[in-house]
Parts: structure tokens; C-alpha cells; sequence
């Protein structure tokens, strides 16, 4: 369960400063599909990195699975995102140095433990990209990028998956699988899936959206699986 | 760990082209290092296992006096009383040779007689492959060193005169112990017999002879021995010393020679070292997304850090064995004669040296990327969210104040503390560095410290530089404009350029000024009116024949010929106001004070001196009247010896008081006259035995002279004749081997300044490469482009030239004034096309390293964006 205690985020501006973030208060459920949607400038991705402990809170508390993580330090951030959280981004933000299939590997060495190799395969099988797992993310078109990105992001089987605009910078119908991929990764494995969308079509099929304007919510719709305080 | 071995691997998979300058870089400076300590070790080892061979003896036992009864049976009284196992005499000695028939010259020669048993130790080499026997050259045989065969035209069996006596070429040198080819020396080498040397007459009261005594000693006696000589027989003028102390002598020399080559070395890595920290900071910028991707997927800070530190390490290593390669290629290419100048060694890398280089280039490459990369700590994973691809100001959430004490404090709190103690670590390892190759703490932190200067210098100079060009962004002219603001562009290389371009020049100029300055130095001393010959030995009785011989042969209006007497004496008493020496054992107490003088006496200052105190006494009454000394301004103020002190002499055995009436300055530089510390009243030593040495103008046709030298020396067979001219082309030529050496390594620092100038450019490339397309698209050509372009790399060599310069302005001033102390002459010519060559390699290099950016086509690079 992911809860939000009065979490705001203001930022430095010429002379004074800026909200990006008025205080909020948010719980999301473990398993449920949530979306956070709102124009340009609302605080999407703000709230989203937030979560993912990219950044931290002006004030306010952000606790996971009963754990604060805004007392966190950097080092103990990052290796919570390599153990508990998955990142997808729109711009899928690939290692281009490295193959699909180490790309893949990096979170999975990072955190040590055996059988990486056969893990990465089996995830780049899981995204349907086998026979691209030696290719160079300049050799793989947007679709495929993204779906090593999500192989990545699976990489430590977290509990949480994150995705930023996951179908921003594809093509309709490739758009379509990443979101058939997504969902269906939430079905099976059981995981949190919290995507920032522009997409209706994306944000009707989430279980919790949360609507923003300003840096505040506005709306949220709730199906079954979340609750708002 | 695992994973960031992993990671630092397939990353230089990637980005090894990148950082291709990185170990190029590193691997200059190693081989410098690398090359240099090898070359000096070798040459080390070689001499020191040849120490025996060089003395020809275990012990060498010498005097420049004749052996007296008294002195011989000091000698032997300790020499019996060691375990000597054998013993021969040699004798030294420079003298003229002339061919008995062939051409019309004379020559002088350093001469060498030897008793059997000579050399007791390595091989006297001869051209007819026989092995050297004592009776090769016994009654009247020489052997000779081949260009005396050349410059005498004869050939072996035939007979060359030596003090009106003729003597046999009975073979030639090739190869004799102790003697180097190429290294300096009078003449050519002659050999004979000991027992005929003494029946010529050359040996006569004052002449420069150095006799010797060769003993080969029982090991364990050579160094008790030569201690016991040297404390029972320093006052008796005789001196000894062992191959041990030779090999003492050499071991320290070349340690030192090798330190300070090193350090030379170390300078060049340290240039490497600052073409590393400028790809390293590229480097960090252009991997900002990579790093925060790597935050992103849980990577610690210190995980990334260790990534790329590992990366440093790797190329690090790979540029130091580069470097040992590049090391050996070098020394493989040391020409022959080279090797042969050197003494002939074999030459290859030594262990030592290989693993000095490559932990410095290890060391200066993690101690340059160390700051660089330490901006990885400030990467956030969360600029994936903003797009942002630039680096947070450290600090960054402190608002701008107003007021200067406000900005001194936002600029204390802007400061990333980890990062400025990394550089003072880094500093500190530097001198560490520093010190370690030139085994010595103030060596090394004197190079440091002047490398700081000289970096501060140069990065105050860009920086005046930069504001002083700015008004010219606000000109009309398009390409002008833009290449002035590119010198003050974010992430610039404008510093690093400087830096790197403008030490290479400070190198090259700065030699090339001294060169040119000891040069023409040579040149006046050898005027059309000053004396360029200097006959030796003269004795009382030849003085009016050789002074007319002279008249004679010279050419018109030269000046008069001077013979000038000289003998040796050593002060062995003072008694003054404020000194008082009682033996010569309290003299040697005062140091140089006990050393061998050359004396005259006269009754006239020459010009070139000046009285400072006291009266010089008339030359009315120069032969009568006591004994009276003039000394010079040095010994005067060194060892507090005033006008009045009475001063004891021993010259040649006989001991001479007098009385010091007056202290004279010498013009040391204007030597033509020549120059004494101390001059007596002639009737002080008029009646000693003495011999004269004459200062000449000789006749300026080459052909004459050699005529004339063969026509003294036919008439004065004892006198010896140093062709000035000669000795001043063979110091020509070691200056200019000296010079050829230290441009070498000039040039290997403007060749990593090159280096790093078109790492520094390809680095920023990427930059330029989004510019210039957006110009393209804009409207500018590809002339325009390219004009921009040659301006901005053209301003930079020029000012870069003019750093060098003023540096080499600067050297060239300090080393001629108060090292080699000759007049400086600023070179205005050489330093003006020193700083137009920089101007147009740099501008050459950067603008076609930059050809990629003219050549690229707009779209491809936007889409790419």
C-alpha cells in the first residue's frame, strides 16, 4: 500500500518560490491500476517521481508497504527502487551503450543474487523481444524500446511498477500492446501499476484515477480497488 | 562489485573511441617517463660494471706536479704497507703532434704514456684486431686515434713528431677504457711509451702533466687504501681514488640525471594529465542521462562512481602499457651514433622504469578524473522526468543575493566541499607524485608549486583575454561575432586549450631563446679582434721567438700578440685583520680557499679590471721593493682577506709571503684578458721558473693556420697550441646535441598539447556539431561556418603563442643572467614566429578536427536531437 501524508513540492523561482505540489493526501491500494492524468504543468510526473522517491517532498510523508521512505537517504532510495519499485518512462530512457539484453541485466546485477542471465531472458522472452535481445536500443524501433524498458523495469519482480506516459511517444496501435502488456503484467503478477496518462482510453481501464489541475487533486474516480482519504 | 566491473566494461565497449584521447593522453607522458628512466639505468649499469675499466685500476693515484723523491716515497711507504698486487705509471698530458712528412699541420692531442701492466682493467681496442701489448708501442711506436690520421694525412707505419721527437703509428684506437666517442675532449688520442715520453723534454717544470699511478689492489684493500692516500697526502697535492668511489660517483650523478629526466617526464604526464581531466568532464556531461538511468534502476552513487572509476583505472592502464610500448619503439629508433655518443650501451626497458611509468600514469589519471567525475554524486535520476540533460549548480536552492559580501557568501555555499577537498587531495597527490620521481620532497613541490603558477597564470591570462576580446561579439561581422562568443561558450574549452597549448610553446620557445642566446654568446667571444688561439706551456726563453713567429704569420692589423706568465701556487697561510691561518691545514678548513691558483705576476691592470680597495702598485717600482699581492673581489669577500693581511704561498715547492696592497674586480665575462685571483709584483716571482701562456689573434685563413700551428710547433716542440675556433665548434656541438635532446622533449609537450587541443576539440564537438546546424538551418554557409570556426582556434593559438613566449622571454632571461651568467639577448624575432606558428597549428588542427561539423548535414543532426 502506497500513502501520502500531506505531500507538497515547492521549487526555488527567481525571487521567490514556485508550488508544484499543493499538500495532498493519497493511499493506493497493493495490486489495483491507478492513473493519474491532467494537463501540461499539473504535477503528473512531479507526484509520480515523488512516489518513486526520484525526488523528495517539501513536506509531508510518503509511506510504502508501512515504510517512510521520505527519511531515506539517496543510496537507500536507489536501492529501494531496485528492489521494490519499476520505472517506465516515455522516453523509454534505454542505456544506448548497452544491449537489450543487458539493459535488462542492470538492475538484476545491481542488486546481486544468481541467475541474472536466465532471468533477463526469460523477461525479454515474457515481452516477446528473444530474438532482439542482442540489438542496441538505436537498432530497436519505439515499440521495442519501451518493451525492454518494461522487461527492465520487471527486472526484481517489484511490487510496484511505475510508468510515465508509457504510450506518449508510440504510434496508436504499438501504444496499444505496451498498455495489453502493462495490464496484463498487473493481472498476473499481482503488481501496483500507476500510470501517468494522457490517454482516456488508458485512464478508463485503471482501477483509481486520480485527476490533477495546478498542482492539485481535482477528481478521482474510484472502481473498487482504491480508496481516497 | 561484480556488477561494476561488468558495467565498466561494456561502458569502454561503448565509449572507448571517446575516450581514445584519455589514454593517448596518459601514454605520452608514461613513455617520456618510461623511455628516460630506461635510457639513464642503462647507461648506469653500464658505466658502473665498467667503473674498473673507466680508472683502468682499482686505484688511481694522481698529481699535475712531478713525482719528487720525497712525494714517491711518501706514495710507496703507505703502498707497501697495503695489499697492492701490482703497480704501473701513466702520465697525461695535452701536446701538439705533427706528421714527420704528409701535410703541412699540427695538431693538438691529448697524449697518454704508459709503463707495461697498462690497462689492468677492459681492453684497449686496435684497428688491426691484434691484442694490445705494451710492447706494441715500446721504442718509439704510438698508437692513435683514427681522425688523427685523417687531420694529420698518414697513415699507420708512418711517423708523427711529438716534442721534435718521432715516433711510429704502430696501430689505431678503436676503443680505449674510460674514454668515450663523442664525448668532449682537446684532441685526438695518442698512446706511448712511458720511458720515451721522459726522453722528449715535454716534462719540463710547469707543464700540465697529470702523472699517475695505476694499482691493482686486493678487494678488500681498495677502499681503506684510498682512504689512507687522500687524509695522509692532500697537502703534497697528490690525490687518489678507487673505481668504488668512481662507481660511488656515477651511481649518484645518473640517480640524479634520472630523477630530474623523470621529472621532466612527470611534466608531460601532468600535460596528459590535464587532457584527461578535460575528457573526463566531457565525458561526465555527455553520460549525465546514463547516470540517472543507473539511479533510476537502484545503482547507488557509489556504485556509478565506482563504475567509472574502474573505467579510469582500465584506460589508465591501457594508456601506461600504450606508453611502454611507445617507450620501446622510441629506444629501438636511438640512432647508433647516438648510442655510441652514449658509450655504446645496449639499451632496453628496465622493470623499474616500466612500473614507475605506468603507477604514474595511473596515478595522475585517477588524480585528474577524481574531480571530474565526482559531479556524478549530483546527478538525479529525477532530471529523466524533467528532460533536463545539465548539471545542478551545486547549491543550486540558495537564492542570488545582492552585495559583494553576500556574493562571497552564496559563492562559499556554491562550493561542492567534497569536490574541493578532492582537489586539494589531488593536489597534494600531485606533489606526491612529483616527489617521488624526483626523490625529493622540494624538488617535486618546487615543480608542483610552479606548475600551479603557471596554471594560474595562464587561466588569470584566458581570462583577461576573453573580457578583452568581448567587445568584439557586439561587431558586425557574423563569423568574428560568433567566434568570440564561442571562446566564452558554457562548457568551453578555451582554459584547457591554453593550458596545454601554450606549455608546449613555453617548451619549445624557451629553449630555442637559449639556444640563440649561448649561441650568439659563442660568437662575440670569438670576434673578429679578440685572440682565438692560446698557446700553453711557453717557456721564458721562447717568449721573444714565439712572439715574433706570431707577428709574423698574423694577418694585418691583428692585435699584438700576450704572453702572460703563469704558475701554480696554493695559499698555505694568512695572516690578517680578520683572519688568521696559520698551516695550510687550518687553509683547507675555508674550503676552495686551499684549492690549486694559476698566478701571474705584473706591473699594469689589464681592462678588464677594476681596483675596489688598496693601490696597485706602480710599474716604476714593480721589480723592486717588497713582495706585493692583488686579490680579487671574490676571495676578498668570501674569506674576509682585506688589503694589509700578509698572505703565505707555496709555489712550486718554494713558499712566497705577501703582502695584500690592493683588491681588484674582474669583468669575468670579457676573459680575452684573462682573468687571476691573485697577481704578484713582478719582483715577487720574476726569478721563479715559470712558463708564459700567450693570447693570439692567429691568421683567419684556415690553410695559414694550420700552418702556422705546424711551424710552432716544429720551432717550440713543447709548446701547445688550442685552436679557440676548434674548441668553440666542438661546444657548439654539444650544446647543440643538448639542444637537439631537450627539443625532443619539447616537442613531445607540444605534441601532447596538440593532442589534447584536438581531444579538447573533439570532446566539445558534439556541441558545436547541434550549433552549426542550427545556424545551417538559419542561413549561415559553410565558409561562414568555417570562418567562425579558424577565428576562434586562431585567437586561441594566438594567445596561447604569446603565453609560451612571454614564458620563454622570461626563461631564457633568468637562465642566461644567473645561471649561465652571459648577457641575455631577448630573441624578438624568434619569439614572434614562435607564436605565429602556434597560431596557425592551432587554427590548422581545430578547424579540421571541427571538419565533421562543416561537413554534416542540419536534419540528421536535429532529428538526432
Amino acid at each position: 500500500m502506497i500513502e501520502l501524508h500531506g505531500v507538497s513540492k515547492t521549487v526555488p523561482s527567481g525571487s521567490g518560490t514556485l508550488t508544484i505540489l499543493h499538500p495532498l493526501d493519497l493511499t493506493i491500494q497493493g495490486g489495483c491500476v491507478a492513473a493519474i492524468t491532467g494537463p501540461s504543468g499539473s504535477g503528473k510526473s512531479t507526484l509520480l517521481g515523488l512516489i518513486a522517491g526520484l525526488d523528495s517532498p517539501s513536506e509531508g510523508q510518503i509511506v510504502i508497504d508501512g515504510a517512510d521512505i521520505t527519511a531515506l537517504g539517496e543510496d537507500a532510495l536507489a536501492r529501494l527502487r531496485g528492489t521494490r519499485i519499476g520505472f517506465v518512462f516515455q522516453f523509454f530512457h534505454l542505456l544506448p551503450s548497452l544491449t537489450a539484453l543487458e539493459n535488462v541485466l542492470v538492475p538484476l546485477e545491481i542488486a546481486g543474487g544468481r541467475g541474472a542471465a536466465r532471468r533477463a531472458d526469460s523477461l525479454l522472452a515474457e515481452v516477446g523481444l528473444s530474438e532482439r535481445r542482442h540489438h542496441y536500443p538505436s537498432q530497436l524501433s519505439g515499440g521495442e524500446q519501451q518493451r525492454v524498458a518494461i522487461a527492465r523495469a520487471l527486472a526484481n519482480d517489484p511490487p510496484i511498477l511505475l510508468a510515465d506516459e508509457p504510450t506518449g511517444n508510440l504510434d496508436t496501435a504499438t501504444g496499444h500492446q505496451v498498455i495489453e502488456l502493462l495490464l496484463g503484467i498487473n493481472k498476473t503478477r499481482k503488481t501496483t501499476l500507476i500510470l501517468v496518462t494522457h490517454d482516456p482510453e488508458l485512464a478508463a481501464v485503471a482501477d483509481v484515477t486520480i485527476a490533477l489541475r495546478d498542482g492539485r487533486i481535482i477528481r478521482n474516480t474510484t472502481r473498487e480497488a482504491a480508496s481516497i482519504t | 562489485m561484480l556488477f561494476v566491473v561488468r558495467m565498466a566494461a561494456r561502458e569502454l565497449r561503448a565509449s572507448w573511441r571517446r575516450l581514445l584521447f584519455f589514454f593517448i593522453c596518459v601514454a605520452i607522458g608514461v613513455g617520456a617517463i618510461v623511455a628516460l628512466r630506461s635510457v639513464i639505468q642503462s647507461v648506469r649499469l653500464g658505466l658502473m660494471r665498467e667503473a674498473r675499466a673507466m680508472i683502468a685500476a682499482d686505484v688511481i693515484v694522481q698529481t699535475n706536479r712531478p713525482w719528487t723523491a720525497e712525494s714517491r716515497e711518501a706514495v710507496d711507504k703507505r703502498l707497501a704497507a697495503a695489499p697492492v698486487l701490482e703497480r704501473t705509471e701513466s702520465v697525461e698530458t695535452t701536446t701538439m703532434v705533427r706528421a714527420e712528412k704528409g701535410a703541412n699541420v699540427a695538431r693538438m692531442v691529448e697524449l697518454r704514456a704508459v709503463e707495461t701492466g697498462f690497462p689492468f682493467y677492459g681492453t684497449l681496442g686496435l684497428q688491426s684486431g691484434r691484442a694490445y701489448r705494451h710492447s706494441v708501442i715500446e721504442n718509439h711506436g704510438a698508437l692513435v686515434g683514427p681522425e688523427l690520421l685523417v687531420q694529420l694525412g698518414v697513415a699507420v707505419g708512418d711517423r708523427i713528431v711529438i716534442s721534435g721527437r718521432p715516433f711510429e703509428i704502430r696501430d689505431v684506437i678503436t676503443q680505449e677504457p674510460g674514454r668515450r666517442v663523442g664525448a668532449f675532449t682537446f684532441g685526438s688520442r695518442v698512446i706511448i711509451d712511458l720511458k720515451d715520453l721522459r726522453e722528449t723534454g715535454l716534462l719540463t717544470v710547469g707543464s700540465r702533466a697529470s702523472n699517475q699511478i695505476l694499482l691493482r689492489v686486493r678487494d678488500d684493500g681498495v677502499v681503506p687504501l684510498t682512504r689512507r692516500l687522500r687524509e695522509d697526502l692532500r697537502d703534497q697535492f697528490i690525490n687518489a681514488r678507487s673505481y668504488k668511489a668512481l662507481e660511488d660517483d656515477i651511481g649518484e650523478d645518473l640517480a640524479r640525471a634520472e630523477n630530474y629526466l623523470s621529472l621532466v617526464g612527470f611534466v608531460i604526464v601532468v600535460l596528459g594529465g590535464i587532457g584527461v581531466w578535460s575528457v573526463t568532464r566531457v565525458f561526465v556531461k555527455q553520460k549525465i542521462r546514463s547516470v540517472a538511468i543507473l539511479k533510476c534502476v537502484g545503482a547507488t552513487t557509489r556504485q556509478v562512481l565506482a563504475t567509472y572509476v574502474v573505467q579510469v583505472v582500465l584506460l589508465g592502464l591501457a594508456g601506461g602499457l600504450l606508453g611502454v610500448a611507445l617507450a620501446q619503439v622510441g629506444m629501438m629508433s636511438i640512432p647508433a651514433s647516438v648510442a655510441a655518443a652514449l658509450g655504446g650501451m645496449t639499451y632496453g626497458l628496465t622493470w623499474s622504469a616500466v612500473l614507475q611509468g605506468v603507477s604514474v600514469g595511473l596515478l595522475v589519471s585517477l588524480l585528474f578524473a577524481l574531480v571530474p567525475l565526482l559531479e556524478v554524486r549530483r546527478i538525479k535520476p529525477l532530471l529523466l522526468l524533467r528532460g533536463g540533460e545539465s548539471l545542478p549548480p551545486p547549491g543550486a536552492a540558495a537564492r542570488p543575493r545582492a552585495g559583494i559580501k553576500k556574493t562571497v557568501v552564496d559563492f562559499f555555499r556554491g562550493l561542492d566541499w567534497l569536490q574541493v577537498g578532492a582537489a586539494f587531495l589531488v593536489t597534494l597527490g600531485l606533489v606526491g607524485v612529483a616527489s617521488w620521481q624526483a626523490a625529493s620532497l622540494k624538488a617535486g613541490a618546487i615543480v608542483s608549486i610552479g606548475f600551479a603558477v603557471v596554471a594560474v597564470v595562464l587561466y588569470a591570462a584566458s581570462w583577461v583575454v576573453v573580457r578583452a576580446v568581448m567587445p568584439l561579439a557586439s561587431t558586425p561581422w557574423f563569423p568574428m561575432r560568433h567566434a568570440v562568443l564561442s571562446l566564452r561558450r558554457p562548457g568551453n574549452q578555451t582554459r584547457v586549450i591554453l593550458l596545454a597549448v601554450g606549455l608546449g610553446s613555453f617548451f619549445v620557445l624557451g629553449v630555442r631563446a637559449l639556444q640563440e642566446n649561448l649561441i650568439s654568446e659563442f660568437s662575440v667571444e670569438m670576434d673578429e679582434r679578440g685572440a682565438d688561439m692560446f698557446l700553453v706551456d711557453v717557456q721564458q726563453d721562447q717568449v721573444e721567438g714565439v712572439r715574433t713567429l706570431v707577428r709574423e704569420r698574423q694577418d694585418k692589423g691583428a692585435p699584438e700578440p700576450r704572453l702572460v706568465p703563469t704558475l701554480r701556487a696554493r695559499v698555505t697561510g694568512v695572516r690578517g685583520r680578520d683572519v688568521n691561518l696559520d698551516s695550510y691545514a687550518d687553509v683547507r678548513g675555508r674550503g676552495s680557499l686551499a684549492r690549486e691558483y694559476v698566478i701571474t705576476y705584473r706591473s699594469n691592470l689589464e681592462r678588464n679590471e677594476e681596483i675596489t680597495g688598496g693601490k696597485f702598485w706602480d710599474a716604476d717600482t714593480s721589480s723592486t721593493g717588497d713582495n706585493e699581492v692583488s686579490i680579487e673581489q671574490s676571495i676578498h669577500e668570501r674569506f674576509d682577506i682585506n688589503v694589509g693581511d700578509v698572505m703565505r704561498f707555496d709555489v712550486i715547492g718554494r713558499t712566497i709571503e705577501a703582502r695584500v696592497t690592493s683588491v681588484r674586480r674582474v669583468e669575468w665575462e670579457d676573459s680575452r684578458s684573462g682573468g687571476f685571483m691573485f697577481v704578484f709584483k713582478p719582483i715577487a716571482l720574476a726569478n721563479a721558473p715559470h712558463s708564459f701562456i700567450g693570447f693570439v689573434k692567429g691568421p683567419s685563413d684556415p690553410t695559414a693556420r694550420a700552418r702556422f700551428q705546424h711551424e710552432l710547433v716544429t720551432r717550440y716542440p713543447n709548446v701547445t697550441a688550442i685552436d679557440g675556433r676548434e674548441i668553440i665548434a666542438r661546444i657548439q656541438a654539444v650544446v647543440e646535441n643538448v639542444v637537439r635532446a631537450v627539443s625532443i622533449v619539447g616537442g613531445v609537450a607540444l605534441f601532447s598539447g596538440v593532442l589534447i587541443l584536438i581531444g579538447a576539440v573533439a570532446m566539445t564537438k558534439f556541441q558545436r556539431v547541434y550549433e552549426a546546424a542550427i545556424l545551417r538551418t538559419l542561413g549561415a554557409s559553410t565558409r561562414t561556418l568555417g570562418m567562425m570556426l579558424a577565428l576562434e582556434y586562431c585567437a586561441l593559438g594566438l594567445l596561447a603563442g604569446l603565453i609560451g613566449a612571454a614564458g620563454a622571454f622570461g626563461l631564457s632571461w633568468a637562465v642566461t643572467k644567473h645561471l649561465f651568467e652571459i648577457p641575455w639577448r631577448p630573441a624578438p624575432g624568434l619569439l614572434a614566429i614562435g607564436t605565429l606558428l602556434t597560431m596557425v597549428l592551432v587554427g590548422t588542427i581545430g578547424v579540421l578536427s571541427s571538419a565533421d561539423v562543416l561537413r554534416r548535414k542540419p536534419l540528421s543532426t536535429l532529428r538526432a536531437e
